[in-house]
C-alpha cells in the first residue's frame, strides 16, 4: 500500500474535534445527564417515594432500562466475536462501534441497578452477604465479568491505533497525547506484539460469547425464577437473547449512520455494510418475532386465569397501545422495510434501526411492569395509585439521564479514539491489494 | 246521586286497598335470634348469639345488630353483657364473674338474648335453657377411652344417659376421630367407651396427644368440651433444615453441585482474564 493512501486512511479515520453541531449535541446530553443527576439527588434525599413505584410495581422503568442496557450490550459479542470467529471481514469497520456501545451500555446497566436501590450505600452488602443461590448474585458476577471482557476487547484492538495516533504530526492536545502515551506507548508494532495481540483478541472473542449468553440468560432468570403471570416461562433465556441481539444490531445500524454522516466515513462504512446489517436485522427480527409468538401463544391457548388477566391487559387492555406499538416498531415494520433492497440503503436502514431501538425499549417495559400489576391475589384496600403505574418526573429524568449517559460515553470515545480501527483497515486494504 | 255514591264508594275502596298494600310493603323482615352456651374444658364459659333473617327465601346472617345478653330473665339486674353481631351474624360474650352467685343458685339456667326495635327489624329475642353438665375422661384401661357425662341435679353430679358425644384427638386444623365411629351415646351409667386405633400419630415434642370429648349444641347442656393429654403419640422431633445445603438455604449453605459449577465457571473465566492482563505486561516488556 502506498504511503500516500495509508496517510489518507489515517487522516480520514483519526479522531476529529467537535464542530458546532457536535458541541450542541454534547451540551444537550450533558444537560439531560445533569437533570437526571438532580432527580437522583432528590431521590436520595427523599427516598424512593418520589418515584411512582409502590407495593405492587416495585420494578418500574429503572429495571426496564437495566434490561434494555444489558440487551443492547450484547451486540459487542455479536459483531466482534461471532462475526470475527466466522471469519467475516466486512464487519471490521463496525467492531469498535459495537464494542463501545457494549461498554457504555453495560456501564449504565450497573449504574441504573444501584439507582433502583432504596439504600445504595448498602450495596456492598451484596458482595459481603450475597447468597450464591440467588440469580441477583449471578447477575452481579456476570455483569462485572462481561464489563471487564468488553473493556479488554475494546483495548487490545486499540493498541496499534494508539501507536498511529501518537505518531501523527498534527497533535490535538497535550492531554490526549498523554492519554495515548499512557495507554499504548509500549506498542512498537513488532511481530511478537502483533502475534500476542491477535491471540488475545481471539481468546477474548471466544470467551465473550458464553459470558454474553450468560449475562442475558441470568437477567431473564431474574424474572423466570419468579412464579408470576408473564414471567413463568422456561423459554425466557432464549427469548431474551434473541431480543438482545436484535436491539444491539439495531443500535449498531443507528450508530453506523450517525458516525458515517458526522465524520464523513462513506468510504469506510459503505452502503454494502447497511445492506448486510439490514439482512442481519431482518433475520434477528424474525427470530425475535418467533420467540414472541411462542411466548404469548402458548399461555393464550391455555388461558389460565391469572395469565388471562395479564394477556388480556397486553392484547386489548390497559397496555395494548404500548404492546402493539412495540411489536410493530421493534419487529414487523423493520422487517418490511429491510426485506427490500431499497430498504437496506443507509437512510431507510437507519430509520428501521431507530424503530427497533425505540420499540425494544418499550418491549422491556412490557416485560417488567404489567406482570407486577397482575398479582395472584386481588389488590384490595390499597390507594388507586397502587393499581396503575406511570413513572414520576424523577424516574423519567433519571432514565433519560442514563440513556444520555450512554450516548455521552460513545460520543466522547469517538472524540478521543478512532471509531473505525485504523490499523485493521490498513491491513485489510493491503491484504486486498496483495490478493 | 246514586251514581255519585258509587264513585265515592269506589274511591274509598281503592284507597283502603292502597293503604293495605302499602302497609304490607312496609312490613319489616323478621329477625331470628338464637343463643348457645359453651364450656370449653373448664375455661371461662361463654355465650354465642346468632342473628339471621330470611330474604328472598334464603337465610342471611345479619351484622351490626345490638344484642343484650341476660341470665334467668330479661331485666337489667340480670344483664350479662352487650354486643354487636359481626359479618357472620355472630356475637360472643364471656359470662362475667358478677354472675357467679346467680350461676351457683340453680342447676338449670335460662340464657336470653334480645335486640331492640330498629328501622330494619322489630324487637326480637332468643332463649336457651341449659342444665349444668360436665364430661370426665378416663384412660385407665390401656388405650380405651371412657368419657362420662355428668349433670348437676339435686345438689350433686349425676350420670346422664342418652347423651350424644364425639371422642377425638385434637389436631391443628380440627378433630380426628379416635376410630371409625363418628359419635357415641352414653349408657345408663352416663359413660361411653372408645378404642384408640391410631398407632403412629405424631404427637408433640414429648409424644403427647390431646384427647377431646365433645357434646355439640345439645338442647339440654349446650356445647361442652373436655380434654385430656395422653402419651399415645409418636415422638416428633423437628429437624431443622437450617444447616442443610439447599437452594432455599441461607448464605454459605448452597448445594455443593451449585458451588462447584459456579466457582468452576467463575474461576475458569477469570483465570483467562488474568492471563490476558498478563499478556498486556508481556506486550509492555516487548515494547520496552
Amino acid at each position: 500500500m502506498e504511503n500516500l493512501a495509508k496517510q489518507k486512511v489515517i487522516q480520514d479515520l483519526k479522531p476529529q474535534q467537535f464542530g458546532k453541531r457536535g458541541m450542541i449535541w454534547v451540551g444537550i446530553l450533558l444537560f439531560i445527564c445533569a437533570v437526571g443527576l438532580f432527580a437522583y439527588i432528590r431521590q436520595l434525599s427523599k427516598g424512593l417515594v418520589v418515584t411512582s413505584m409502590r407495593d405492587y410495581v416495585s420494578w418500574g422503568i429503572y429495571i426496564s432500562n437495566f434490561v434494555f442496557f444489558v440487551a443492547i450490550s450484547l451486540v459487542g459479542s455479536l459483531i466482534t466475536a461471532v462475526l470475527r470467529l466466522s471469519d467475516v471481514h466486512w464487519s471490521t469497520p463496525l467492531t469498535r462501534i459495537a464494542e463501545i456501545i457494549a461498554v457504555a451500555a453495560i456501564t449504565f446497566a450497573s449504574i441504573i441497578i444501584v439507582v433502583d436501590m432504596g439504600r445504595p450505600e448498602r450495596f456492598y452488602n451484596l458482595f459481603l452477604h450475597g447468597r450464591l443461590q440467588s440469580p441477583i448474585i449471578w447477575d452481579v458476577i456476570v455483569i462485572t465479568t462481561y464489563f471487564f471482557i468488553s473493556m479488554l476487547l475494546l483495548y487490545f484492538p486499540l493498541l496499534p491505533d494508539l501507536n498511529i495516533l501518537m505518531k501523527l504530526k498534527e497533535k490535538t492536545s497535550k492531554g490526549l497525547d498523554k492519554l495515548y502515551s499512557f495507554l499504548g506507548s509500549f506498542w512498537k508494532n513488532t511481530p511478537g506484539q502483533i502475534k500476542i495481540n491477535e491471540r488475545a483478541i481471539s481468546i477474548l472473542s471466544i470467551t465473550i460469547i458464553p459470558v454474553a449468553f450468560s449475562i442475558h440468560t441470568v437477567t431473564s432468570w431474574l424474572f423466570a425464577t419468579t412464579y408470576r403471570p408473564g414471567w413463568d416461562s422456561t423459554n425466557f433465556g432464549a427469548y431474551f437473547i434473541s431480543g438482545a441481539f436484535l436491539v444491539g444490531a439495531g443500535g449498531v445500524v443507528v450508530a453506523m449512520y450517525v458516525f458515517r454522516k458526522a465524520y464523513k466515513l462513506e468510504n469506510y462504512i459503505k452502503e454494502d455494510h447497511f445492506d448486510k446489517m439490514g439482512k442481519v436485522l431482518v433475520m434477528l427480527a424474525l427470530l425475535y418475532l418467533y420467540f414472541n409468538i411462542n411466548e404469548f401463544l402458548v399461555p393464550a391457548f391455555k388461558m389460565k386465569k391469572p395469565e388471562e388477566e395479564h394477556l388480556v391487559g397486553l392484547f386489548t387492555g390497559e397496555f395494548a397501545p404500548i404492546f402493539w406499538f412495540a411489536i410493530f416498531t421493534a419487529m414487523i415494520i423493520p422487517i418490511f422495510i429491510l426485506l427490500f433492497k431499497k430498504g437496506r440503503k443507509p437512510l431507510p436502514a437507519f430509520i428501521a434501526g431507530c424503530l427497533v431501538v425505540i420499540g425494544s425499549w418499550f418491549k422491556r417495559y412490557l416485560i417488567v411492569t404489567p406482570t407486577l400489576l397482575h398479582p395472584f391475589l386481588p389488590m384490595q384496600d390499597v390507594p388507586d395509585s397502587y393499581r396503575h403505574y406511570f413513572p414520576s418526573w424523577e424516574e423519567w429524568a433519571i432514565a433519560m439521564g442514563s440513556l444520555a449517559g450512554v450516548l455521552l460515553i460513545i460520543t466522547i470515545f469517538a472524540r478521543i479514539f478512532p471509531i473505525i480501527p485504523i490499523q485493521e483497515t490498513i491491513t485489510e486494504i493491503e491484504e486486498h491489494e496483495n490478493v | 246521586m246514586k251514581m255519585y255514591k258509587y264513585i265515592i264508594s269506589t274511591i274509598v275502596l281503592l284507597s283502603c286497598l292502597q293503604a293495605v298494600s302499602f302497609s304490607q310493603d312496609s312490613t319489616k323482615p323478621v329477625l331470628n335470634l338464637s343463643v348457645g352456651y359453651f364450656n370449653d374444658n373448664g375455661r371461662v364459659q361463654y355465650l354465642k348469639a346468632n342473628a339471621k333473617t330470611k330474604m328472598d327465601g334464603k337465610f342471611k346472617q345479619v351484622a351490626d345488630i345490638k344484642l343484650n345478653f341476660y341470665i334467668t330473665s330479661e331485666d337489667p339486674a340480670h344483664l350479662l353483657g352487650k354486643g354487636f353481631t359481626n359479618e357472620n351474624g355472630e356475637s360472643v360474650i364471656f359470662i362475667p364473674p358478677t354472675a357467679r352467685d346467680e350461676w351457683n343458685s340453680a342447676a338449670t339456667h335460662s340464657f336470653i338474648v334480645s335486640s331492640e326495635a330498629s328501622k330494619e327489624f322489630d324487637a326480637a329475642s332468643g332463649t336457651a335453657d341449659v342444665t349444668k353438665a360436665k364430661i370426665q375422661i378416663d384412660t385407665a384401661e390401656g388405650r380405651n377411652i371412657t368419657a362420662t357425662v355428668l349433670a348437676f341435679k339435686d345438689s350433686s353430679w349425676q350420670p346422664m344417659k342418652d347423651v350424644e358425644l364425639k371422642i377425638a384427638i385434637k389436631r391443628m386444623d380440627g378433630d380426628l376421630n379416635v376410630n371409625e365411629t363418628q359419635t357415641y351415646t352414653t349408657d345408663s351409667t352416663g359413660a361411653v367407651t372408645a378404642e384408640f386405633k391410631h398407632d403412629s400419630l405424631p404427637g408433640d415434642a414429648k409424644g403427647n396427644l390431646v384427647l377431646v370429648a365433645r357434646i355439640e349444641e345439645s338442647d339440654l347442656y349446650g356445647s361442652i368440651t373436655a380434654e385430656k393429654t395422653v402419651p399415645w403419640g409418636k415422638y416428633y422431633k423437628h429437624e431443622s433444615e437450617y444447616y442443610k445445603r439447599t437452594l432455599f438455604a441461607r448464605r454459605g449453605q448452597s448445594p455443593v453441585w451449585l458451588e462447584f459449577m459456579a466457582y468452576t465457571i467463575i474461576i475458569g473465566v477469570w483465570v483467562v482474564l488474568l492471563y490476558l492482563i498478563g499478556q498486556i505486561r508481556k506486550l509492555k516488556k516487548l515494547g520496552a
